[in-house]
C-alpha cells in the first residue's frame, strides 16, 4: 500500500464545469487572412467585377451627373443608418469592422454585377422555355430569387471561409448578411434610378419614393440577412446540432429568403398602380409593397430577436461567475442584459450626474461586455487579462461614484467581493 | 458655485499593477470555454473554395449554356428570294411570307423577325436609312430611331450596320420596338432582318434572333 506524503497546498479542486456552448467572443479576425484560399477568391472576383461596376458607374455619372449625384446621396441618406442600426444590432460582440466592410463590398461590387450577367442567362432559358409573354411576366421572379441570393450568400459563405472563429452564432450571420444586402441594394437602387426612372433629378425622386421610401423596409437586407443566419447556424452550431439539421436549417432559411424575394419579384399579390397619375396612385405604392414585404419583415424581426435572446442568455452565462466581484454586480447584470435598461440607466445618470457621467457609464457598461469577451477567451479565473479587465471596470466605477450626483444613481446592491 | 470637477477617467491599468483577487491559485475552469475551432485542413479549405468557385460559375454562366443547348436549328431553312436563307430555331416557325419587296416572318409569339431581300447598290448603313424612309416612317405615327448605328458581323464575315426604333404603327394600341440589322453582299444583294414585338417584349426573343441572323446565309 503507498503511503501519501503530505505535499505543498494545493488550491481546492473546482469542479469542472459543464459545457455552456458559448459563443468564442473574445477572438477577433480581421478580412485580410492571406492564407486562406477564400480570401483570394474573395480578392480576385471583387477586383475582377470591381473594373465593371466603375465602368458602369462612369457611364452612369456621364449620362446624368446630377441625377447620379443625387441617387448617391438620397441613397448614402438611407444606407448609413440601416448600417449602424444592423452593426449595433450584435449587442454584445460586434463584429469587426474589415469583414463587416467586405460584406458590404462583396454585395455592391461583386453579387450585383455578376447578378446582372446570370440573370440575363437564366433569363433567355425562361424565354426559350416559356416564350416572350411568359417571361414578360415571369423572368425576373423565376431568375433573380435564386441567382441573386446565392450570389449574394456566397459573400457570408466567403467570411465564414476566411474568418470561422468571427461567425458565433445565428446574429452574426445576420449582420453579415445584411451588410451584404445593403450593398447590392444601395448599387441595384442607383441603376434603377438611372435607367428606369430616367435619370433627371424628378425621375431619381420618383425612384426614391419608390424604391427606398415606399419598399426600403422589405428587400435585400432581409433576404440576405435570413440566407446568412442559416449559414450562421450552419458553421456556429456544429457542438450541438447534427450535420443534417445544420443543412435543413441553413436550406430552409435560404428557402425562405428565395420565397420572400419570388413573392417581391412575381406577379402575385400585385397592388402597384400600372401608373403614377394621381396622388391615389403615389399612396397605393406604400400599400402594395407593405402587402408583399411585410410577412417576411414580421419572419426576420422574430428570428433576430430570438438570435438575440439567445446572445443575451450567452452574456448573463459569461458573466455570471463574475457577478459580486470588484467588476460587477448583479444589479449591473441586470441591467446589462436589458438594453432598454441600459439606455435608462444612462438617460437617468445623465440627468443626475451630467453628460460626463452618462458617457463614463456607457463606457463602464462597454467594458463590462468587454469583461465577458474577455471570460469567454481565457480559460483560467486567474488570467491577467481577466484580471486586468475586472480591475479596469473597477477603476471605471470608481471614477463614476466619485462624480457628483452619479452615486445614487448606481450605487451597487451588494458589495464588491 | 461651481461644482468640483470630475476625477479623471482611468485608462487602462498596466497588468503588472493589478494583483490578482483573493490570492494566486489557478482556477481550472475545464470546459467553461468552447473549444477554439480547429483550423480545418487546407486541403478542407481548398476544396470549399474551390466548390463555391464553381457554384459562382454556374450561377454566373449555367444560363447561357442552358439557353444554347436550349436553341437549337428546328425545321428547314427559310429561303428569301434565294438570296437569304435563316435557319429557324426551336419555337419559331415560319408565320408568313410578302412579296415587295420579297420577304417573309419568322414569329415566337409576339416576337417577329421580318427578313427582306433585294438588289441593293451602296453601303450597309444606306439601307438601313432606306428602310426606315421607305418602310418603317411611312407606317408610324411616331417613330423614334437610334441616333448611332452599331456595326454587327456575322459568322459569313459579311457585316453590317444595326439600330434601334420604338414606335406606334397602324391601329395597334402598343408600342412596337424594334432592331433591324441590314447588311449589302459584295454581289450587291441587301438583306433587311427586322425584329420586333411589343413594347419590353423584344429583350425576350432578341438572343434567338441574334442567333438566327448571326447564322443567315446571304447570296
Amino acid at each position: 500500500m503507498m503511503s501519501v506524503q503530505p505535499g505543498p497546498p494545493v488550491p481546492p479542486v473546482v469542479p469542472v464545469r459543464p459545457s455552456l456552448g458559448r459563443p468564442r467572443w473574445g477572438h477577433q479576425t480581421s478580412l485580410f487572412q492571406l492564407r486562406q484560399p477564400a480570401f483570394w477568391l474573395f480578392l480576385a472576383v471583387v477586383l475582377a467585377t470591381g473594373y465593371y461596376t466603375v465602368t458602369q458607374q462612369t457611364l452612369f455619372q456621364r449620362i446624368s451627373p446630377s441625377g447620379w449625384a443625387l441617387s448617391w446621396l438620397l441613397l448614402l441618406l438611407y444606407a448609413l443608418p440601416i448600417f449602424a442600426a444592423v452593426y449595433l444590432l450584435d449587442l454584445y460582440e460586434r463584429e469587426p469592422l474589415s469583414l463587416v466592410v467586405g460584406a458590404l463590398i462583396w454585395g455592391a461590387v461583386a453579387a450585383t454585377t455578376l447578378a446582372g450577367f446570370a440573370n440575363e442567362g437564366w433569363g433567355f432559358v425562361v424565354a426559350r422555355i416559356g416564350g416572350p409573354e411568359f417571361a414578360s411576366r415571369w423572368t425576373a421572379a423565376l431568375t433573380a430569387p435564386l441567382t441573386e441570393e446565392i450570389l449574394k450568400v456566397a459573400g457570408v459563405v466567403l467570411i465564414a471561409l476566411i474568418a470561422a472563429d468571427e461567425i458565433d452564432d445565428v446574429m452574426d450571420g445576420f449582420v453579415y448578411g445584411a451588410m451584404v444586402g445593403l450593398g447590392f441594394a444601395v448599387v441595384e437602387d442607383v441603376l434603377y434610378f438611372i435607367a428606369i426612372f430616367g435619370g433627371t433629378p424628378s425621375g431619381v425622386l420618383a425612384g426614391f419614393y419608390v424604391r427606398v421610401i415606399s419598399s426600403g423596409l422589405y428587400g435585400h437586407v432581409l433576404y440576405t440577412g435570413l440566407a446568412g443566419m442559416g449559414i450562421a447556424y450552419f458553421v456556429s452550431r456544429r457542438h450541438d446540432a447534427t450535420w443534417a439539421k445544420r443543412v435543413a436549417v441553413a436550406l430552409l432559411l435560404f428557402l425562405v429568403a428565395v420565397l420572400g424575394h419570388f413573392l417581391w419579384d412575381s406577379p402575385l399579390l400585385n397592388f402597384f398602380p400600372g401608373h403614377l397619375n394621381t396622388v391615389g396612385e403615389w399612396l397605393q405604392i406604400p400599400l402594395a409593397a407593405a402587402i408583399k414585404g411585410i410577412p417576411l419583415l414580421v419572419f426576420v424581426i422574430v428570428m433576430v430577436k430570438l438570435a438575440r435572446r439567445r446572445e443575451r442568455g450567452w452574456l448573463e452565462l459569461a458573466l455570471a461567475s463574475e457577478v459580486g466581484s470588484a467588476a460587477l454586480t448583479r444589479q449591473e447584470l441586470g441591467i446589462l442584459l436589458d438594453p432598454h435598461a441600459r439606455r435608462r440607466s444612462r438617460r437617468d445618470m445623465r440627468n443626475r450626474g451630467g453628460e460626463g457621467a452618462a458617457r463614463l457609464l456607457r463606457r463602464l457598461q462597454r467594458e463590462q461586455i468587454n469583461l465577458a469577451m474577455v471570460r469567454t477567451r481565457v480559460e483560467l479565473d486567474d488570467d491577467p487579462a481577466l484580471v486586468h479587465q475586472r480591475a479596469y471596470c473597477r477603476s471605471l466605477r470608481d471614477a463614476l461614484m466619485a462624480m457628483p450626483g452619479a452615486a445614487p444613481a448606481m450605487r451597487p446592491t451588494e458589495p464588491p467581493r | 458655485m461651481d461644482p468640483p470637477p470630475p476625477p479623471p477617467v482611468p485608462e487602462p491599468l498596466p497588468q503588472a499593477e493589478i494583483p490578482p483577487p483573493g490570492g494566486p491559485p489557478a482556477v481550472a475552469v475545464g470546459t467553461l470555454n468552447p473549444p477554439p475551432v480547429p483550423p480545418a485542413p487546407a486541403r478542407v479549405r481548398w476544396v470549399s473554395t474551390v466548390m463555391l468557385a464553381a457554384v459562382l460559375g454556374v450561377v454566373v454562366f449555367g444560363g447561357y449554356i442552358a439557353a444554347g443547348a436550349l436553341s437549337q436549328p428546328a425545321g428547314p431553312p427559310v429561303s428569301v428570294a434565294g438570296v437569304v436563307r435563316v435557319q429557324p430555331l426551336s419555337g419559331w416557325e415560319l408565320a408568313g411570307r410578302f412579296a415587295s419587296p420579297p420577304g417573309a416572318r419568322l414569329s415566337r409569339g409576339s416576337g417577329n423577325l421580318d427578313v427582306a431581300a433585294l438588289p441593293f447598290n451602296g453601303s450597309s448603313l444606306d439601307l438601313v436609312r432606306e428602310y426606315v424612309n421607305q418602310v418603317l416612317e411611312p407606317g408610324a405615327e411616331q417613330l423614334s430611331v437610334s441616333k448611332e448605328a452599331e456595326s454587327v458581323r456575322l459568322r459569313s464575315g459579311l457585316s453590317g450596320v444595326r439600330i434601334r426604333y420604338i414606335g406606334l404603327f397602324g391601329k395597334a394600341q402598343a408600342s412596337i420596338e424594334g432592331e433591324v440589322t441590314a447588311i449589302v453582299s459584295p454581289a450587291g444583294m441587301g438583306a433587311i432582318f427586322d425584329a420586333w414585338s411589343p413594347e419590353a417584349l423584344l429583350q425576350y426573343v432578341i438572343d434567338d434572333i441574334h442567333r438566327m441572323i448571326d447564322r443567315a446565309q446571304i447570296g
